[in-house]
């Protein structure tokens, strides 16, 4: 049996070798983040996606879950389609529109401050990357997120160490510890464990530390993500990577 | 001009869509916006490019954020902000600033802040709105803040006496003439019409004053174009950069024209002199002679 990730996998590795664009193993770290946000969302929960150079995972779990047509996947940066390489909000489904790191985070704060200031139910999560924490705007808005009481808002770091080839983001949950927040540290390609902390009760704003690997469910893309940060596969790397995809999920379904 | 901000907020604060985030300035001032509306009132500190992404998220759930700080530090510092998070996302931010200009002169460059129209024209989408009077803030900003689009009001410390009837998109034209047309916005109104009512008997000249810088109107882009074809001669006076500032939009609008322009304004440079407002304004020719002499100089040019 295909699992879900894989097949949302499966989507993205098609969108990135038909457009030639994209950024493959940014994307893949955050598939099964991204499937447990959406498998277990309840109505008033809302995703902002920060690192908008993995939108096509975005894209492709909307359509998984129905909210884009899968037809539609394959309009990925091509002229005039809808889904481009950074995400923009006129997508359905997409709340923010990404692609310079740094934003997406406070304005999701913004989100999740109006909704205190309107009385509105609903969880505000905001996924970012390691790499994007060396930003400026992460840590005013982490800040923020303490003095304005955003109960309601969950930072989510997909810490894929992409950066270790420059200012690598480390001892990321003493910082956020000693900015205010409720710190939680899990498995990001673990859906379960994932659901477990992304939807328990928290008082303060939530860090979920998701602990990924760059390129994840493909070995060339995790050892040699650099070379593949943003470059699509030939035909036959698409076919080897797509196999390499399936096997992995039949013998290791969730 | 400060007091007319906060009388404003205060006002419109009946709308429970209103919010205010400054960038710690204006607490004091905004005292009784406070007390009004708590739940609404934040000063967020020295953080305005997060100040900046915050407001628009208030703005994508239906709020009407005023941010407010300095000139330099809530155009020029967060450029990026207003064009991927406001305009890019057509989120309606209304963004105050006090200290545009050389309004702080004696606190240097880095407090002076005459680019601020130049950068934020370009931005698609970004509504210009420059009033330099207690009356024409509190009109255009009613007009204004709840149309969904994002919008920059600057607000000079000093303001001119001159009546006027602003319209957010539209120009008045103050004095009709045949010889010059004199286009000014902000504060340097006060000298621009003493200086076209001393010379009326020399010169006669059209006075078009903008509170508007974008988007004008066509009603107004046709005044401008229609004073322009008539005269040939445009005079433009702002407290801003001659690059980028009123003076280039208005040759925008009439570039299908034949015109000589004459730029009144910082002629690219930084002012490094510190001192007051006044010494500045006289330094930049930003006075009654200057425009005087302005007006002279282009009607004797050969053209």
């Amino acid at each position: 049996m295909l699992d879900e990730c894989a097949k949302i996998r499966i989507d993205v590795l098609r969108m990135v070798f038909a457009s030639r664009e994209g950024h493959l193993p940014s994307a893949f770290s955050i598939v099964e983040t991204l499937y447990a946000v959406y498998a277990n969302k309840h109505e008033h929960d809302v995703f902002f996606l920060s690192k908008g150079h993995a939108g096509a995972a975005l894209f492709a779990t909307l359509a998984h879950f129905g909210i884009l047509e899968k037809q539609e996947l394959l309009s990925y940066c091509a002229y005039d389609s809808r889904l481009g390489g950074h995400p923009h909000r006129t997508v359905p489904g997409v709340m923010n529109s990404s692609g310079s790191l740094w934003h997406g985070f406070p304005v999701a704060a913004g989100y999740a401050f109006s909704r205190k200031i309107k009385h509105e139910p609903g969880e505000v999560f905001c996924l970012i990357g390691d790499g994007e924490s060396n930003e400026g705007t992460i840590w005013e808005t982490a800040m923020y997120a303490e003095q304005l009481h955003l109960s309601n808002f969950v930072c989510i770091i997909d810490k894929n160490n992409s950066q270790v080839r420059a200012m690598t983001s480390i001892h990321l949950p003493a910082k956020f510890e000693s900015f205010g927040w409720e710190v939680r540290e899990v498995d990001g390609h673990s859906v379960e464990e994932l659901k477990r902390v992304l939807f328990e009760p928290h008082e303060k704003p939530l860090c979920v530390i998701a602990n990924t690997k760059k390129g994840k469910g493909v070995r060339e893309l995790e050892e040699n993500f650099m070379a593949w940060h943003h470059k699509a596969p030939g035909a036959d790397e698409y076919e080897k990577f797509r196999a390499e995809i399936l096997s992995q999920s039949d013998s290791n379904a969730l | 001009m400060r007091k007319q901000f906060a009388q404003t907020m205060l006002e419109v604060g009946e709308d429970p869509r209103l919010v205010v985030l400054l960038g710690d300035l204006s607490h004091f001032l905004l005292r009784d916006f406070e007390a009004a509306h708590k739940d609404r009132f934040y000063n967020l500190g020295i953080a305005e490019q997060s100040m900046m992404s915050i407001a628009a998220g208030l703005a994508m759930n239906g709020l009407f954020p005023v941010v407010h700080s300095i000139a330099p530090f809530i155009t020029e510092r967060c450029f990026e902000q207003i064009k991927d998070d406001l305009c890019y996302q057509k989120l309606g931010v209304n963004i105050v600033s006090i200290g545009s200009a050389f309004d702080y002169a004696a606190l240097g460059c880095t407090h002076h802040c005459y680019d601020d129209i130049a950068i934020l024209r370009a931005l698609p989408g970004m509504q210009i709105v420059y009033p330099a009077a207690p009356h024409e803030f509190d009109t255009l900003f009613k007009e204004t803040y709840a149309n969904g689009m994002p919008t920059y009001f600057r607000l000079p410390e000093h303001v001119h006496e001159i009546p006027t009837h602003p319209r957010f998109g539209e120009v008045e034209m103050l004095h009709k003439g045949g010889d010059v047309t004199v286009a000014v916005s902000g504060p340097q109104l006060q000298n621009a019409f003493e200086a076209v009512k001393e010379i009326e008997n020399t010169y006669s000249c059209d006075l078009i004053y903008c509170t508007t810088i974008k988007p004008l109107s066509e009603k107004a882009r046709q005044t401008l174009r229609e004073s322009v074809k008539k005269t040939g001669r445009l005079v433009t006076v702002e407290e801003h950069s001659v690059i980028g500032g009123i003076g280039d939009e208005i040759a925008r609008v009439c570039d299908n024209i034949r015109f000589v322009h004459e730029r009144m304004g910082i002629h690219d440079r930084f002012l490094t002199n510190y001192g007051t407002y006044a010494e500045h304004c006289r330094d930049n020719d930003l006075t009654k002679e200057g425009v005087i002499h302005s007006v002279h100089e282009i009607c004797t040019r050969n053209i």
